[in-house]
């Protein structure tokens, strides 16, 4: 089809590049609209190659629908997947299709990465058009890209067994992305904790007291065990933000991996992160040419500024207060102590400080208007001590009540399904623990995998044609090695499920997806 | 009404001033002026005044206490009257006449007989009727006790035991009925019996700690120094050391007395009384009294020592019990010398457990607790709560007072910790008042509290094994006097321990007969003879409300209180008087009131209380309002607003603005199962197809088929409406001949046609 030019000159079949349409307009400096190119070593004639295609197939197809443009391309070779990130910033992700059964992927769950760095990204620093504006140079927003979508792609750490989707994606030196292997994950979605009512109201008596102690400035929290959500006063984008940052660096067991991978993991890893280092440095040195021409702008003198990057590794520790300390931000002006962390809320558009408290398997993230702390870090500790001294108590009491309750990270593990439930309406997301998905032959996931690819066409389709009204949806298939492979939607709820030791009959499939239904989704899926 | 003075008074309060006095007498008082009376006695075990003249007994209830109740008359032959009772049948009247003689009338026949002493060596210290089964009549003299028996039929008494032993002066309260009998040479030594109707109790003996002022000077310890109280149902005896100016107090167990502490004094003269389980120390030199709250282990009093305060009295106008209270007491002091009271006068006797007598002037007070003054002192609102909470007499003016102060702290933003205590508190006694059922008495009990006075005497048993907190609330009791179980529950209205009860805790006036004293009686005596002459009317009035003004209002709360017996709050109350009036008031953001309610379910759950599904409403109501549906979600699924029909509908009304709040409505609809509604909104949201399934499902058969068939039409899917045409034709029987049926059949033709051309 003549789109594969890019790929001849792609080593490794993955390319991932942010440019703005409203810039470079003009010949001569189409370099302008770059933002963002991955891998950087390609040559620009390269990197515009692949940009002006993207752009070009944008261009053409708002002409028939202006509001939403394309969103991928099928080639031979490669699939390219568009995400527009705000308007007319693009996100562009291409990924080749090689024999190998490892890149067979959907791509609403490509499209999900680039929705994630992208609210991610924002959340720190925000949004790409803002920076753009603070900076028209480009220089602020291309280091700021760079730093942070590298950290984003290059950052692997193990995984603990039950981390469900929020990985990442460099491997030595090939991008893992998401593949039909983690086709039970719905990236975008927090994961919650069962409590019961008891439980519940310890918690959120607790959220009270937290947000009670920066005074009557509207503050949020989100709560976290292990890596799993128990209460948010966010909106629900905030909430997936920084619910995805917490379980990728904050949570307990992403501050443990440090440990363990330096006991028995060592070698596997350092081997990844020294790959990861070269691709960094290597990358870092093209890239030094590729901005150093702007050194001469108005604002190269300025070039020394601090490039905040959220997402490095192990920079996150405990400290002696149970508060979580980083020295990502830099020092305080004018003093050794670290700066607070601040985020930027989607909602509210406010710029808040981060603390965030840890006791046990309990994560406790508090965020404070940074208007309303008056004397900056001083405000701040002395918010912390507050919070130390009206709530660890009730703290205690709320880990060792949730620390009960918890069944493992086989809780939520139901014996003979494999399944993946979402709420698309809360943004909640509950699966088959991975230890057990992984028990399923490949087979079965790749049927799945495809049977997803439809679910998304027929949900996108459906959102066209009717807005408001959703689409029950109900699709069984016998796999080739005779497993159930079943979805079903009603009412912005989604289950997809795997039967592979079930029986012949149909009738028993839809037996089997009644009593989930009625035992675990409290009877959502059982309409007849 | 209450509410809002009360609140509006403590917001002056928490303040800072205090109020000028926390107990007060209400004017006008009960009049017991007969012409030639030779004096007043009281007979605790009938509550009654008695006035004796030289032919004839007058006598004035003073349960409930109510300033017109006009005297009954006995007529009795002349003599010297040193004591006065009538019997618990009130059938005889037993009459002391001498150190010697007891003479005995009977109403009925007026018959007559004396019992004399044996010996010209023993006295009669005094005399009491009793409920124990063994016998009616106990007589004290200085060689121990005679309890006799009356038979009806020889009409005389009859010796049923008799328990020797020295006897200096006795104490004896019928509430508690506990006899304590002093010997020795400085009187301090103590044998106590208990004459319940579970039997007599042999109490252990014991002394009492004396200080010496110097090494060869020891006190004496006299009848006027020793207190035998009742509060919570337990049975305590103060007594007065005056060297050492404290308060000793002893705790009575089956098995054991037990010493429980002392409270300092101010004076050389103390009174005691005990108001709703309050104890009032007065410390009559100083004119001041002191509250305490004995329920808790501390002794910290309630509150700064201040002056008993007259109420009501016509000069004092009605401002002037705030403000004030000592220029005009002395002027009233002035202005009524004559015929009114002084406070804490020379002539004031108090009788157990909260009346005082002015033997000069005939007068008798009762004296009340100013609970709104004593919640306004402190500022330390959990333990003002749990004051109030505690309180009988007047529990609804106290359940006011306490809802008044919730209300108050939440509209005032007080911090989380100490609103979240202050419910704690009344979450914890409703619950215990749950427990014990008192409660529930409370909004039963509508009958009138006298008329159960006479069967519910109190054989208020000295056991006390158990010092657990609902004890406290009553129960003691019960638990206590095991041994007399079976007595108990025929003497007793039966699921109620009896201290728990209003009519018990404050009529249930324990005589202080001899402790009076002898001396009382003589001064009695004496003053009736020095004024015989003076006539006074006779005027009654109700006194069970302190501050409202107008006399219909007393009549409503006095109704009121009638009903309410216990402060405790229930859910719905705090829902109907907290929540929703005060989240009315409170605009703005809905954090701070999240968080008071978050408290108050939490509360709910730990005591198991099932909560109002209002309070759960008015919580998806703010939270809506707010746009907080982020939040409103987490309680729905979490189950923090438990599911009800109310919150569901609740929910689909809020969720206009927010689908995913819709459906959280929808969802709990079909949980709850709710069919017939869940359908319906299905139909209504356009989900006919889903709704018919669910429907056939679960056989709804209450939704009309018309509304489908709207919905399908409305689709303009010509398939959609056939197929819902034909699930009721199939499903329904007689649908075909139905109006709907052919009218939807022709409009699926014309479209149909309209398709195909």
């Amino acid at each position: 089809m003549g789109l594969s030019s890019a790929n001849t000159v792609v080593n490794e079949g993955f390319q991932f590049c942010i440019f703005d349409l409203r810039r470079g307009q003009h010949e001569g400096q189409e370099l302008d609209k770059i933002l963002f190119f991955y891998p950087a070593d390609l040559p620009f004639s390269t990197q515009l190659s692949v940009i002006g295609l993207s752009e070009g197939l944008i261009t053409f197809t708002r002409i028939f629908s202006p509001e939403a443009a394309c969103e991928v391309i099928e080639a031979e070779r490669n699939s390219h997947v568009f995400h527009q990130a705000e308007p007319d910033i693009w996100m562009v992700m291409v990924v080749e299709k090689s024999k190998e059964s490892d890149s067979i992927w959907r791509i609403d769950a490509l499209r999900r990465v680039l929705k994630e760095v992208h609210s991610l990204f924002v959340m720190f620093h925000g949004s790409i058009r803002s920076l753009l504006d603070k900076d028209p140079s480009g220089e602020l927003v291309r280091s700021h890209l760079y730093a942070f979508i590298m950290d984003y792609l290059s950052a692997f750490q193990k995984r603990s067994t039950w981390d469900v989707c929020c990985c990442d994606f460099l491997v030595g030196k090939k991008i893992k992305l998401p593949s039909f292997r983690d086709c039970l994950k719905e990236r975008g979605t927090v994961q919650m904790l069962t409590v019961g009512r008891e439980a519940a109201l310890e918690v959120q008596s607790l959220v009270r007291v937290l947000e009670s102690c920066a005074g009557n400035a509207p503050c949020y929290s989100l709560v976290l065990f292990q890596d799993l959500l128990v209460s948010t006063t966010l909106s629900p984008d905030d909430t997936i933000n920084l619910f995805t940052y917490a379980v990728l660096r904050l949570a307990p067991n992403a501050l443990l991996s440090r440990a363990s991978s330096w006991s028995y993991l060592r070698k596997g890893n350092t081997a990844s992160q020294i790959a990861a280092a070269s691709v960094m440095a290597s990358s870092g040195s093209v890239s030094e040419q590729f901005y150093g021409s702007r050194d001469t702008s108005p604002h190269g003198g300025e070039r020394s500024h601090h490039v905040v990057r959220p997402l490095q590794h192990n920079k996150w520790y405990k400290g002696m207060d149970g508060f979580l300390v980083t020295d990502i931000w830099g020092p305080e002006v004018g003093s050794m102590v670290s700066a607070t962390p601040t985020v930027l809320l989607q909602q509210t558009e406010e710029r808040m400080y981060l603390c965030v408290y840890q006791h046990k398997s309990l994560t406790l993230i508090l965020l404070f208007p940074i208007s309303s702390i008056l004397n900056g870090e001083q405000g701040i500790s002395v918010v912390k001590q507050q919070i130390v001294e009206n709530a660890s108590l009730k703290m205690l009491k709320v880990e060792e009540k949730l620390s009960k309750g918890w069944g493992g990270e086989n809780a939520y593990h139901v014996g003979g399904y494999r399944y993946l439930l979402v709420d698309g309406d809360r943004n909640v997301s509950r699966a088959s623990p991975p230890g057990k998905v992984t028990t399923l032959t490949k087979e079965s996931l790749i049927s799945l995998s495809n049977l997803r690819e439809e679910i998304d066409l027929e949900k996108s389709r459906a959102k066209w044609d009717d807005p408001g009204h959703e689409k029950d949806l109900e699709i069984c298939i016998r796999a080739k090695n005779n497993a159930w492979v079943i979805a079903r939607t009603t009412r912005g709820k989604e289950l997809y499920m795997v039967l592979e030791k079930a029986n012949e009959t149909l009738l028993f499939a839809s037996d089997a997806i009644e009593k989930f239904s009625n035992r675990y989704c409290s009877g959502a899926f059982s309409l007849d | 009404m209450f509410g809002k003075a009360s609140s509006s008074q403590l917001s002056v309060s928490l303040g800072g001033s205090g109020a000028l006095s926390h107990v007060y007498i209400q004017h006008p008082p009960l009049r017991c002026s007969i012409p030639g009376s030779k004096g007043l006695f009281y007979d605790d075990g009938n509550k009654l005044i008695l006035s004796p003249t030289s032919n004839q007994v007058f006598s004035w209830k003073t349960v409930p206490f109510a300033s017109h109740v006009a005297p009954t008359s006995d007529s009795i032959s002349e003599g010297p009257v040193l004591s006065i009772r009538y019997s618990l049948d009130s059938k005889l009247l037993a009459i002391q006449r001498s150190n010697h003689e007891i003479q005995f009338w009977n109403r009925e026949t007026g018959e007559t007989f004396s019992q004399r002493c044996k010996s010209e060596t023993e006295s009669i210290l005094g005399f009491f009727w009793t409920d124990c089964p063994k016998c009616d009549i106990v007589f004290v003299k200085t060689s121990g006790m005679d309890l006799f028996s009356y038979d009806s039929e020889i009409k005389s008494l009859h010796l049923v035991e008799t328990k020797k032993m020295n006897v200096s002066w006795y104490v004896y309260t019928h509430e508690s009925r506990l006899i304590l009998l002093a010997s020795g040479m400085q009187c301090k030594s103590f044998t106590g019996f208990q004459l319940s109707s579970a039997g007599i109790i042999r109490l252990p003996k014991f002394e009492m700690a004396m200080a010496k002022s110097e090494a060869n000077n020891k006190p004496v310890l006299a009848a006027e120094d020793v207190h035998i109280i009742t509060v919570y149902g337990r049975i305590y005896c103060l007594q007065v050391d005056k060297v050492a100016m404290l308060l000793h107090s002893y705790r009575f167990y089956r098995d054991a007395v037990v010493q429980q502490g002392s409270l300092p004094i101010y004076s050389n003269k103390i009174a005691i009384s005990v108001v709703d389980n309050v104890l009032l120390v007065h410390q009559v030199d100083a004119k001041v009294v002191i509250l305490y709250d004995i329920f808790a282990d501390s002794r910290a009093p309630i509150s700064a020592p201040l002056p008993l305060l007259l109420r009501g009295f016509p000069r004092a106008s009605s401002s002037s019990y705030r403000t004030g209270n000592k220029d005009t007491d002395g002027s009233e002091a002035n202005d009524i010398s004559d015929h009114e009271t002084i406070i804490y006068g020379d002539n004031w006797i108090f009788l157990v457990p909260d009346l005082i007598c002015d033997v000069a002037k005939r007068l008798l007070w009762k004296i009340h607790l100013d609970l709104e003054a004593i919640s306004a002192s402190s500022s330390e609102v959990p333990s003002v709560l749990e004051f109030l909470q505690r309180r009988k007499l007047e529990a609804n003016k106290a359940k006011q007072l306490c809802l008044g102060i919730v209300r108050t702290v939440i509209l005032e933003r007080r911090p989380v910790s100490m609103v979240t205590r202050a419910i704690d508190v009344l979450v914890t006694s409703y619950s215990n008042s749950i427990k014990t059922g008192s409660y529930f008495k409370g909004i039963k009990a509508e009958k009138p509290p006298t008329s159960d006075v006479s069967n519910v005497n109190p054989p208020t048993s000295v056991v006390d094994e158990s010092i657990r907190r609902e004890d406290a609330l009553g129960k003691s009791i019960k638990h206590g006097s095991a041994s007399g179980v079976e007595n108990e529950s025929l003497n007793r209205s039966p699921a109620f321990s009896v201290s728990d009860s209003e009519e018990n805790v404050s009529f249930e006036n324990s005589n202080h007969l001899r402790s009076l004293g002898a001396k009382a009686d003589r001064e009695n005596f004496k003053v009736a003879e020095s004024s015989q002459s003076e006539v006074q009317k006779l005027s009654l009035q109700s006194q069970l409300l302190g501050p409202s003004n107008s006399p219909l209002n007393a009549n409503n709360s006095e109704n009121l209180e009638s009903q309410v017996t216990s402060a405790a709050i229930s859910p719905d109350e705090m829902y109907s008087c907290v929540f929703a009036s005060v989240e009315e008031e409170m605009a703005g953001d809905p954090a701070y009131f999240v968080t008071i309610v978050i408290e108050f379910l939490r509360s709910a759950n730990v005591e198991r209380i099932k909560v109002h599904p209002n309070i759960y409403v008015l919580t998806v109501q703010l939270l809506a309002r707010h746009e907080r549906y982020a939040e409103l979600g987490l309680f729905i699924i979490n189950k923090i607003l438990e599911p009800s029909k109310e919150v569901a509908l609740q929910l689909l009304e809020s969720g206009r603005q927010n689908i995913q709040t819709r459906k959280l409505g929808l969802d709990m609809l079909r949980q709850l199962s709710l069919h017939h509604d869940y359908v319906l909104l299905l139909v209504q949201d356009g989900y006919y197809l889903e709704a018919l399934r669910y429907a056939r499902k679960n056989k709804v058969t209450t939704v009309r088929p018309s509304l489908f068939l709207e919905a399908a039409f409305a689709s303009t899917d010509p398939q959609h409406l056939a197929a819902v045409l034909r699930f009721f034709s199939d499903f329904i029987p007689g649908f075909k001949n139905t109006a709907d049926h052919s009218a939807y059949c022709r409009i699926l033709n014309e479209m149909d046609s309209s398709i195909t051309t």
